[in-house]
């Protein structure tokens, strides 16, 4: 006789719990530096081996000291500016922000107090604020060189000539013209 | 958000294990500076793996500290009791803003092929960590795929499992950083970790 079965979704949850446990013992045996790897007779042996695989293989990385110096400099020149502002803005005098600084627009907008940093930018197209913003740059840009490109094609086109629109446009102008012509006015 | 108070003590005890050093950022914002020394690493190799390119890598990573710091004034920091003394909100926030930046400088590099995460991280693969035994056992062909894997996986998948693995996040930070429930988080860290394993199965 077998017991209810757990529907797959549970199944999955159950599973992934288990998991969860088993890293979590391995990350708290790693903080007091023990050897011994945390056993879970529950956890399916193959995760336990792409765990491993995982640990060995994701190795700790640290940028340069170089590079961790120059943006070190960075940082302390935006906190010396936003200092600077925080006096000027208690009654003291005008700093300018540094221009090194600059050429972010992001940066711009977030000191700006127009962009929070931290708020999901990427949780699907339809919802993208920037890539929304900047897909209506391209669009726009797109469709103003279009347009110019229309026109010049246009104007250096004789076969413009032929179209309907252009002919009753040319034959409305000409009567126009005439009929002021035959009142004596500017020709 | 205001600590506990413990007792008749009136000792207001941080929630968030960054908060004196946040606190003293807004003070001062040149103080800034021992935050960044704490998590420059960690976000320069969440970095590294998500974009497999040094250069990248270090661009994204200034420009998440650079508007951690112009955007300070406005973090709140939302520890609560249940989390635990070691919780941090202010990496949970910094983290998030460094997911933003980086998946931007993905979606600008699409079009272009994509590096490998081995050459990236270095020719001279570090495969064996001494202070454990049970990683000794495995091959290079064994980390490579487990890094080919990594960069074939869903969006999510990949940053909830390198977050998980490379800066030994909780599942509640990670949930933090992704905006999902602890729930979806751990499903994710499941299924990538059973892409994983079929991969090296398939590689033996």
């Amino acid at each position: 006789m077998t017991g209810p079965r757990l529907p797959e979704r549970d199944t999955t949850q159950v599973d992934a719990l288990i998991a969860d446990r088993y890293l979590d013992a391995l990350l708290a045996a790693a903080d007091r530096r023990a050897g011994d790897a945390p056993s879970d007779a529950a956890l399916d042996p193959a995760i336990r081996d792409a765990v491993r695989v995982l640990r060995a293989a994701l190795v700790r990385v640290h940028p340069s000291f170089r590079f961790e110096d120059r943006l070190a400099a960075r940082l302390a020149a935006l906190a010396a500016a936003q200092a600077g502002d925080a006096r000027a803005a208690a009654g003291g005098g005008v700093v300018p922000f540094p221009a090194s600084l600059g050429g972010d627009a992001d940066l711009d907008a977030i000191l700006d107090g127009d962009l929070d940093p931290a708020a999901d930018d990427d949780a699907g197209a339809g919802t993208d604020r920037r890539p929304l913003l900047v897909t209506g740059a391209i669009t726009s840009a797109a469709l103003s060189l279009a347009g110019v490109a229309w026109v010049a094609w246009r104007a250096s086109r004789p076969a413009a000539r032929r179209s309907a629109m252009g002919r009753a446009a040319r034959t409305a102008h000409e009567r126009r013209a005439s009929a002021i012509a035959g009142l004596g006015g500017p020709a | 958000m205001l600590g506990r108070r413990d007792g008749a003590a009136s000792s207001v005890v941080p929630l968030d294990r960054d908060r004196p050093l946040v606190e003293a950022a807004r003070r001062d914002p040149a103080q800034f500076d021992a935050l960044y020394r704490k998590y420059l690493a960690q976000v320069y190799a969440f970095a590294l793996y998500e974009l497999a390119d040094h250069h990248a890598a270090e661009d994204a990573t200034e420009r998440t500290f650079l508007r951690a710091l112009a955007a300070l004034p406005r973090f709140r920091e939302q520890a609560r009791a249940e989390d635990g003394p070691d919780a941090s909100t202010f990496r949970v926030w910094l983290f998030r803003i460094a997911r933003n930046t980086i998946a931007n400088e993905r979606r600008a590099r699409r079009r272009r092929p994509a590096a490998s995460l081995e050459v990236a991280l270095g020719a001279g693969l570090a495969i064996a960590d001494g202070s454990d035994l049970e990683t000794e056992a495995v091959t290079r062909d064994e980390a490579s795929a487990a890094l080919r894997t990594l960069q074939s996986l869903p969006d999510d998948r990949r940053r909830a499992l390198l977050l998980r693995f490379v800066d030994e996040m909780t599942t509640a930070e990670i949930a933090g950083v992704l905006g999902r429930s602890e729930g979806a988080v751990r499903v994710l860290i499941h299924r990538a970790l059973r892409d994983v394993a079929r991969r090296l199965d398939t590689t033996r």
